[in-house]
C-alpha cells in the first residue's frame, strides 16, 4: 500500500464514522413496558429440572436481568426481564449432587434458539414441506376442540396420543385424559427405550424399573457394553458413585474392567477394555456364573428368584464352561476364569449390562443372565451396589416399541386410516426407527396431526396443527426420577422466567381442552391450570409424609423437589418376584444379514452430545468434540486401522455403509479401541428437519437398521444388523485436534 | 507491483459501492419498516447492534449527541427538588453492579401528579398508552472488548460522589458524557484513595 492508498483507505474509514452519528432512537428496536422489576446485574439462582434425559437432574438457573428480542401484539421489540442465563447442577437434589453433563449444560440453548416456534402454526403446503402460516392460540384450539368432538362422536379409538415417556404429574394428566374420554392408551416411544432390563428386573427381583448403582460402595465393576459414565441410565449419578470407587476411598481403589466390542466413554476410563463379540455378553455371564458355581462352590439358592429364572442354573450350569462359553464370545477361556475370581476377590463386586448387549435378539436372556450373577454376588439389594429408588408411584410401562408399532399396523391396516386425531409430544419416531416400521407413511396417513413441540423436527414437520410448548424453564416442571438415587425423589420446579414467546403450557392447553370439550372432563381434570395439579399432587405427598402442606410445598420449591432426608423410604431390596416356574433359556443372538455378504456388525451408539438425536439442534453441542475421536458438527464411521487397510480406506474417506435395509455415507475415523469385525456410529446426526444446525448434517445410522426385536418385550434390536462397507470417495471430517493430519506432511508433498 | 495497486483499487471501489448502496438502501441503520409502520428486527444484526451504523459507532466508541435522547430529561430540575440520585432513579448503584435507567414506571410514580402537563411528562404518558418503554440512549459504558467490570456499589459504599465520574450532573439538563472514564482515570483515583491496582481488580 503506498501513502496515497492509505490516505484514501482513511478517508473512507472517516467517513463511515462520520455517518456513524446517523443513529436514532426511532431507528431502533422499540422497548416494552417491562412486567417484572429486576436490579440490574444481581443474578439470582433457580431450581428447575433437566429434561433431556430420563436421569432426571435438578439444576439451578442463573437469571439475570437483559434484553429480549420478542414480539407483543404483533410488534418486535425489546422487552427487559429475567432472563435465564446458565444452568448448573443443583447441589441439593440427590441424583446429580450439584454436577450437571455437557447436554445438560447446553441445555439453556433450548430457550433462545432463532428456530423456536415462536407462535401457534397450521400447515399451509403441503404435507411435510414445512410450510406453516401463523393462527392465534384461541383459532387453533377451537380447530383442534371441534376435530377433537368429532373423532370422539365418531369413535374415541380415532384419537392418539404419541410422546416419549413420560413421568409425574404429565403422566398422570395425559392418562387421565384419555382415559375419560374412552381413548386407547398412550403411546410412548424413545429409541434407547429400557423396557428389556425394565422387564428383567421384574421377572428377576419383583421390580419394574431401572436399577441404581451405588458404585462407591463396591469394590469391582464389570461392564458389559454399558456407556454408565456417558449416556446410559443415571450417568451424573454413576460417573459420582465412580469417583468415589476410583478416589474417594484412601487406600482403596476399586478395580473397573469394561467388556464392549467398541470402546465407550466408559471404557476408555477402565483398567482393562476386553473387546467381544456383539450379543454374547449374556454367554459371558453365564460362564462366569458356571465358575463361580462350580469352582468357587457358590450355592444355586444364592441367586434366589433371579437365578430361578435361567434355564440350567440350578443344575450349575453345566454347558456353560468357559471353554464353550470362550467359543461364543471370542474372550479366552484362561481370561474368564480369571475374571471370575477376580469378582469374588474383590467383593463387593457388580456387573453392569446395558445399552447395545441388551438391544439384541436375546437381550432378555442377557439382562436375567446378569441379574443372577448379580445375585450370586449378593450385591443386590439395600446394602450393595445394586439398588432400587423407592417409587411413589407405579413405574411399569406397556412396552414402548411393541405398543407404537401396534399403532403404526393400526393405521396402515386399512385403506382410510382408524386414527383420525394423534397428538404428538417430545417423540421423533420418524427419526428414531428403521424405515422397515413405516412411521412415516403411517403418521402420513392420519387426517390430522397435532404436534405441541417447540421445534420443527422429523416428525413433527408432518403435523397439521402446531401449539408449541413453554420450553421447561418456563414450565412448571415435575419429575420422579426412576434411578440414580437412594432416597425416593419427586422433583418439582417453578418457572425459572418468563415465557419467552407466544407459547403455551402443554398440560394447560390439554386442560383448556377438556374445559371446551367438557361433559366427563371437566370432573375428572378439575385443576384450572398445571400448577394446581402438582400442588394437588403435593398436598397428597404432604399428608403421606404428616408435613403441612403449604410449608412442604413452599420447601419443594426452594429446594427443587421433595426427598426423604432421612432413611425411611431409602432404597428397597428387590421384592419377591411373583412366584412362576417360567424360566428363560438363553439362545444366541440373531442377527440380521448373512456373515458373507455382510461381514460386519454394525453398532450404533448414544452420542455422548445428542444422545438419541433429541438435542441435535443446540449448536454448543453440534461443537462439543467428541471425547474419543475429537469429531464434531458431522458423522462418522469407526473403523479398526487392520480392517481398513485390507480394503484400502484411510481415515477421512467416506464409505457407504449397507444393510438389508439401506445404504448410508460418512467419512471413516480410524480407531484402534473397536474389534475388526464391528463397525460403529453414534447416533443423532442425519435428520432430514430439525432447524437450521441439524438438518441434513450427517446421517442416520438408524436408517439402516434392521427391524428386528426382542421376542418378549418387542424392544428394537438395534444392535443386530450387519452390514458391509465399500470405498465410495473422500468424505469430510471436522476434527478438534490432530485435523492436519489430514494434510499431506511437508516432506511427503 | 502493478497488480496490487489494482488489487487495492479494485477493493477500494468496491467498498465505497457496496457502502453507497447500503446507505440507500438504508441498510446503515436498516430502517425495515412493516407496512404498518411498525419496526421490524433487522435479520442481520442482534438487539445489542441494531444496524451497521450501530456496530461502527459501538466499535470506535461513539456516543449519542445529549439531543438524542427521546426525552428532553433535566437532571437540574431534579437534582434541585432533592431528589436523591439513587434512592428512586438509579436504584441499581447502591446495590448492584449497575445503576440502571429508570423507566416509564419509576417516572410516572411522581409524575402522574406531578407537571402532568408539561410536553415532556405528557410523552411518558404517551410511552405508558402504547405499551413502550422510553429508548433512552446509553451515554457512559465500556465497549465490551475493553473487558472492564465496573461495579457501583463498592463505589458508592466507599463514599465516592457520583460527580467524580460523571460531572456535575446536577447542574446538566440531558446528561452528557462529562469525565473521559479511561484507565488512567480510574488508576489514579484508585491509588490516590489506596484502593486495589491489581489487573484483576477490575479486568476479570
Amino acid at each position: 500500500m503506498d501513502r496515497r492508498d492509505f490516505i484514501k483507505l482513511s478517508a473512507l474509514t472517516a467517513g463511515a464514522a462520520g455517518l456513524a452519528g446517523c443513529g436514532h432512537p426511532d431507528h431502533q428496536l422499540i422497548r416494552f413496558l417491562p412486567e417484572e422489576s429486576w436490579i440490574p446485574g444481581v443474578a439470582t439462582w433457580r431450581p428447575s429440572l433437566c429434561p433431556l434425559c430420563a436421569a432426571g437432574c435438578g439444576v439451578m438457573a442463573r437469571v439475570m436481568e437483559g434484553d429480549a428480542e420478542v414480539v407483543r401484539n404483533g410488534r418486535t421489540g425489546l422487552l427487559r426481564m429475567g432472563l435465564v442465563k446458565k444452568l448448573e447442577g443443583n447441589p441439593a437434589h440427590p441424583v446429580n449432587r450439584g454436577k450437571l453433563c455437557a447436554r445438560g449444560q447446553a441445555a439453556v440453548q433450548i430457550v433462545y434458539h432463532p428456530d423456536r416456534i415462536r407462535q401457534p402454526l397450521k400447515r399451509r403446503g403441503e404435507r411435510g414441506t414445512g410450510e406453516f402460516e401463523p393462527v392465534d392460540w384461541d383459532e387453533a384450539l377451537s380447530t383442534l376442540a371441534a376435530r377433537l368432538k368429532q373423532v370422539l362422536d365418531d369413535d374415541p379409538a380415532g384419537l392418539a396420543w404419541l410422546s416419549r415417556p413420560l413421568r409425574g404429574g404429565k403422566r398422570v394428566l395425559v392418562e387421565r385424559f384419555l382415559a375419560t374420554l374412552a381413548a386407547p392408551a398412550p403411546v410412548y416411544f424413545e429409541l434407547f427405550d429400557e423396557s428389556v432390563l425394565r422387564w428383567a428386573n421384574r421377572l428377576s427381583f419383583g421390580r419394574e424399573q431401572m436399577p441404581t448403582y451405588t458404585l462407591s460402595v463396591a469394590n469391582y465393576v464389570l461392564g458389559l457394553s454399558a456407556d454408565f459414565l456417558g449416556t446410559w441410565n443415571s450417568p451424573v449419578a454413576q460417573a459420582i458413585g465412580y469417583g468415589e470407587f476410583r478416589q474417594g476411598r484412601p487406600g482403596r481403589r476399586g478395580k473397573f474392567v469394561q467388556v464392549e466390542p467398541r470402546v465407550s466413554q466408559t471404557g476408555a476410563n477402565a483398567d482393562e477394555w476386553i473387546p467381544i463379540r456383539p450379543g454374547t455378553e449374556g454367554a459371558l455371564a453365564l460362564g462366569l456364573a458356571h465358575v463361580l458355581l462350580n469352582e468357587a462352590r457358590r450355592p444355586t439358592t444364592a441367586a434366589g428368584t433371579a437365578g430361578e429364572r435361567i434355564e440350567g442354573w440350578l443344575q450349575g450350569l453345566p454347558e456353560w464352561t468357559p471353554e464353550a462359553v470362550a467359543e461364543q464370545t471370542g474372550i479366552e477361556a484362561e481370561r474368564i476364569r480369571r475374571l471370575a475370581r477376580e469378582l469374588i476377590a474383590h467383593e463387593p463386586a457388580v456387573v453392569i449390562a446395558g445399552g447395545a448387549a441388551l438391544a439384541q435378539t436375546n437381550g432378555l436372556a442377557t439382562a436375567l443372565a446378569v441379574n443372577a450373577l448379580n445375585a450370586l454376588l449378593g450385591c443386590v439389594g439395600a446394602l450393595g451396589p445394586v439398588r432400587f429408588t423407592p417409587q411413589p408411584e407405579s413405574t411399569g410401562l406397556a412396552p414402548p416399541h411393541r405398543t407404537l408399532r401396534a399403532l403404526v399396523q393400526k393405521i396402515l391396516s386399512r385403506p382410510e386410516s382408524p386414527v383420525k386425531l394423534l397428538l404428538l409430544y417430545e417423540a421423533n419416531p420418524v427419526f428414531a426407527t428403521p424405515p422397515a416400521w413405516q412411521v412415516a407413511a403411517a403418521l402420513d396417513r392420519v387426517p390430522f396431526v397435532v404436534s405441541f413441540g417447540s421445534f420443527l423436527d422429523d416428525t413433527s414437520i408432518l403435523a397439521d396443527l402446531v401449539l408449541p410448548d413453554h420450553v421447561f424453564l418456563e414450565s412448571w416442571m415435575d419429575d420422579v426420577p426412576e434411578s440414580g438415587t437412594e432416597p425416593a425423589v419427586v422433583s418439582l420446579a417453578a418457572p425459572a422466567m418468563r415465557p419467552l414467546h407466544n407459547t403455551r403450557a402443554m398440560p394447560d392447553v390439554l386442560l383448556d381442552l377438556s374445559r371446551r370439550v367438557g361433559g366427563r372432563l371437566n370432573e375428572a381434570l378439575p385443576w384450572k391450570s398445571y400448577e394446581e395439579l402438582l400442588r394437588a399432587r403435593f398436598d397428597a405427598l404432604a399428608r403421606r409424609a404428616g408435613a403441612d402442606a403449604d410449608a412442604f410445598w413452599k420447601q419443594a420449591l426452594e429446594r427443587g423437589g421433595w426427598w426423604s432426608d432421612n432413611g425411611g423410604t431409602r432404597a428397597a431390596a428387590p421384592r419377591h418376584a411373583a412366584a412362576t416356574t417360567r424360566q428363560i433359556r438363553y439362545q444366541p443372538a440373531e442377527m440380521d444379514g448373512s456373515v458373507e455378504e455382510f461381514p460386519f456388525h454394525f453398532l450404533p451408539y448414544a452420542s455422548q452430545a445428542f444422545y438419541d438425536g433429541t438435542t441435535a439442534h443446540l449448536p454448543w453441542l453440534q461443537e462439543l468434540p467428541d471425547v474419543l475421536t475429537t469429531a464434531m458438527w458431522g458423522s462418522w464411521v469407526e473403523l479398526n486401522p487392520q480392517t481398513a487397510e485390507r480394503l484400502g480406506i484411510r481415515q477421512g474417506d467416506l464409505v457407504d455403509v449397507t444393510s438389508r435395509h439401506g445404504t448410508l455415507q460418512a467419512p471413516v475415523i480410524l480407531s484402534t479401541g473397536i474389534a475388526p469385525d464391528v463397525v460403529a456410529m453414534p447416533v443423532g446426526q442425519g435428520h432430514r428437519a430439525f432447524t437450521r444446525y441439524a438438518s441434513r448434517r450427517g446421517a442416520n445410522p438408524i436408517s439402516v437398521l434392521a427391524p428386528l426385536e426382542e421376542p418378549e418385550t418387542g424392544a428394537l434390536a438395534w444392535a443386530a444388523t450387519r452390514v458391509q462397507i465399500r470405498r465410495a470417495g473422500v468424505g469430510r471430517l471436522v476434527l478438534f485436534s490432530g485435523g492436519l493430519s489430514r494434510f499431506p506432511h511437508p516432506e511427503e508433498r | 507491483m502493478r497488480w496490487r495497486r489494482l488489487v487495492l483499487r479494485l477493493f477500494l471501489a468496491v467498498a465505497t459501492a457496496l457502502l453507497t448502496l447500503g446507505l440507500l438502501l438504508g441498510w446503515w441503520d436498516s430502517a425495515a419498516m412493516d407496512t404498518d409502520g411498525t419496526r421490524q428486527a433487522s435479520p442481520v444484526f442482534t438487539p445489542e447492534r441494531p444496524s451497521l451504523g450501530a456496530a461502527v459507532r459501538d466499535f470506535f466508541g461513539i456516543q449519542p449527541e445529549p439531543e438524542r435522547q427521546p426525552i428532553a430529561f433535566t437532571h437540574k430540575v431534579h437534582a434541585e427538588n432533592r431528589i436523591d440520585c439513587t434512592s428512586y432513579c438509579h436504584t441499581g448503584a447502591a446495590v448492584g453492579p449497575v445503576a440502571g435507567i429508570p423507566g416509564v414506571k419509576q417516572c410516572l410514580i411522581c409524575h402522574r401528579t406531578i407537571a402532568t402537563d408539561h410536553p415532556d411528562v405528557e410523552k411518558i404518558a404517551t410511552y405508558e398508552e402504547r405499551d413502550e418503554d422510553i429508548p433512552w440512549q446509553r451515554v457512559y459504558g465500556y465497549p465490551a472488548p475493553a473487558h472492564v467490570k465496573f461495579q457501583h456499589a463498592p463505589h458508592i459504599r466507599a463514599g465516592v460522589n457520583c460527580s467524580t465520574c460523571h460531572g456535575e450532573v446536577e447542574q446538566m439538563t440531558v446528561a452528557v458524557r462529562a469525565v473521559e472514564l479511561n484507565m488512567g482515570f480510574c488508576v489514579d483515583c484508585h491509588r490516590q484513595h489506596k484502593a486495589s491496582v491489581e489487573c484483576i481488580a477490575c479486568h476479570y
